[in-house]
């Protein structure tokens, strides 16, 4: 058990010092111990810890601790929590190499609420369960905040120092993550446009009927954030009057859409036309980001499809249409890309000749027993209704405009 | 090559750099990467007598009062958030022109309401403060206010002074609670 210290020191936030004026006499062969506690939230608080390089970056994300990487490579950090701490790490700073600069310890909440609705916290600095030094907050101390850097312990001049920060980030654990200048792979991040120059890692399924089965996902985290991209390489940029009617020239207007079967059954539609964009974090899981009706936007348009909710969907077709303007697929010259997190991007071209038909299945994702298959498909239609009931999908139809 | 002082510390200006006749008072700090209000830091300067205070409010340039009436001491202008590189706000001072009834200049750096938004120097990164030779660019001396002033929200940074005919600079780095408003006061200013 840890043994109550009256002379522990009490840190307010802000306050930066030297290691030594902590624990009297410490060499960095020492092993102490952080730890952490935020009370008082309904929802999960993560605690980890970034090791940053000089330029405050995250280099090497070997270097972030928490629950699924216990320890850093070099066994400086690790994932210990003290008794009468809910978190807390095993800090020894010799061990760690010189490129690391610094090391942040951070609470992330894991859902809707915010800092400000915490009712106490601590970060705690204990050496042989003794504590010398607390830096207390509260709820009071934050606004709406879902990520903090809790403290940190840096080099400065030679000597290993500590700040209690307390800041944070609205944005959360992904925020937090883009701060430490590293990737995000999860929901909240930005969508990363697909590349539309030919990479040699592009897998092209050329014939129709071409399947590729993705391996069952690993992590919690399903497939990730799958982008599917609709671009077309020769376009007329001309705006469509106000009403909708045609100004001179043909200019191509491209939808990318979709059907989808959930699991529990649920039939229905994202695309453009009928406003239905839906929903990225929410059922469908499946989002349609904006809608670019003029080829004007350099990347087309993009369809994302949540990966980490891929349980939740039976399949989805996806589909281009011809709104108005491409007089033939061939003129419209468009490819479509379906990006899958960790795997090389798939892309379909849509060459076929298929005249007096607006409307293109182009691939169909299914879901396999938790495996994602993907099949080419490359087959035309004249519209909707004929594409639905070509896959059987059910639904009722009538014409629209948007 | 900047001669680190400590606190209270004083060097010759006119010995140590004998061309220093403008001088830089430099404040910079990093603009905020987290969620939450700006950390304004502000530089001041305080002309004072031998008695310590100042002739009149006119004395006193900052923020709102950016020049002197004699045209000696100049505050460069107000960054209310610390973004850019290098030096954040400054104030300039030729020292030629420094009227002779004042016997130091004070400069002080405080943050901005730091009260109302619970700021101190050490939640501000990067935060310093230099002296700077305007005329050859050599930076004289300097202090790490996140560092050194870190649960602090005021500091007089240090001050120019007369001595036997010539311009010294003590390092006085010493750090209040009460901000820019405290400071005024005491050097005889009418807040």
């Amino acid at each position: 058990m840890p043994v109550l210290n009256a002379n522990s020191l009490l840190l307010s936030k802000g306050r930066r010092l030297p290691l030594t004026d902590i624990f009297a006499n410490y060499q960095v062969a020492a092993r102490f111990q952080i730890g952490l506690s935020i009370t008082g939230l309904s929802e999960t608080v993560d605690f980890a810890c970034f090791g940053l390089d000089a330029q405050q970056k995250l280099s090497d994300d070997r270097y972030m601790t928490f629950f699924n990487q216990p320890q850093t490579p070099c066994g400086a950090v690790s994932l210990a929590a003290t008794a009468g701490d809910p978190a807390g790490f095993c800090c020894q700073l010799d061990k760690l190499p010189t490129r690391i600069d610094r090391l942040v310890f951070t609470a992330a909440i894991d859902g809707n609420g915010t800092m400000r609705q915490m009712q106490a916290g601590y970060l705690r600095l204990l050496l042989a369960d003794t504590e010398m030094a607390r830096f207390s907050f509260n709820g009071g101390d934050f606004a709406d905040e879902k990520a903090l850097m809790v403290g940190e312990l840096y080099r400065k001049d030679g000597a290993w120092r500590f700040n209690a920060i307390g800041q944070g980030f609205n944005g959360g654990l992904a925020a937090l993550v883009r701060h430490f200048g590293a990737e995000v792979t999860e929901e909240q991040a930005k969508p990363k446009p697909v590349e539309n120059k030919v990479s040699l890692s592009k897998i092209t399924l050329e014939k129709r009927g071409d399947k590729i089965s993705l391996d069952k996902p690993k992590t919690a985290n399903g497939y990730g954030r799958i982008v599917c991209n609709l671009n077309w390489s020769t376009y007329t940029p001309q705006k469509k009057s106000f009403f909708g009617g045609q100004t001179a020239g043909q200019p191509i207007d491209l939808d990318l859409g979709c059907l989808y079967e959930l699991s529990d059954g649920t039939k229905h539609v994202v695309q453009a036309l009928g406003n239905c964009f839906g929903d990225y974090g929410n059922l469908p899981y499946i989002h349609l980001a904006g809608d670019d009706r003029s080829g004007e936007v350099a990347e087309g348009e993009f369809l994302y499809i949540n990966g980490s909710h891929f349980d939740r969907i039976r399949r989805i077709c996806i589909y281009a249409f011809i709104y108005e303007g491409a007089v033939s697929w061939t003129q419209a010259d468009a490819v479509v890309t379906v990006a899958v997190p960790g795997h090389p991007v798939i892309e379909v071209r849509l060459d076929s000749q298929g005249k007096n038909s607006n409307m293109c299945a182009i691939a169909m994702l299914e879901n396999s027993q938790g495996a994602l298959k993907l099949t080419k498909l490359n087959e035309y239609f004249s519209g909707h209704e004929k594409l639905d009931n070509h896959y059987q999908w059910g639904m009722k139809w009538r014409s629209g405009r948007k | 090559m900047s001669i680190s002082l400590s606190k209270g510390g004083n060097i010759s200006l006119s010995k140590t750099d004998p061309s220093l006749k403008n001088v830089i008072v430099g404040l910079g700090w990093d603009a905020r990467p987290t969620d939450g209000a700006d950390f304004d830091l502000d530089a001041s300067a305080f002309m004072v007598k031998d008695d310590g205070k100042v002739r009149s409010d006119s004395d006193f340039i900052f923020y709102n009062q950016t020049k002197s009436t004699c045209g000696s001491v100049e505050h460069t202008g107000d960054n209310r958030t610390g973004a850019g590189d290098g030096d954040d706000e400054s104030v300039i001072v030729l020292l030629d022109k420094v009227p002779t009834d004042i016997q130091r200049l004070v400069f002080t750096v405080t943050i901005h309401e730091a009260e109302l938004r619970k700021q101190n120097f050490g939640q501000v990164s990067q935060a310093f403060v230099r002296i700077v030779n305007k005329d050859t660019g050599v930076e004289v001396t300097r202090f790490d206010l996140s560092e050194d002033a870190s649960i602090e929200t005021a500091m007089i940074f240090g001050e120019i002074y007369r001595h036997s005919g010539e311009w010294k600079f003590r390092a006085v780095g010493q750090g209040y609670a009460g901000g820019l408003t405290a400071l005024a006061r005491q050097y005889g200013i009418n807040v």
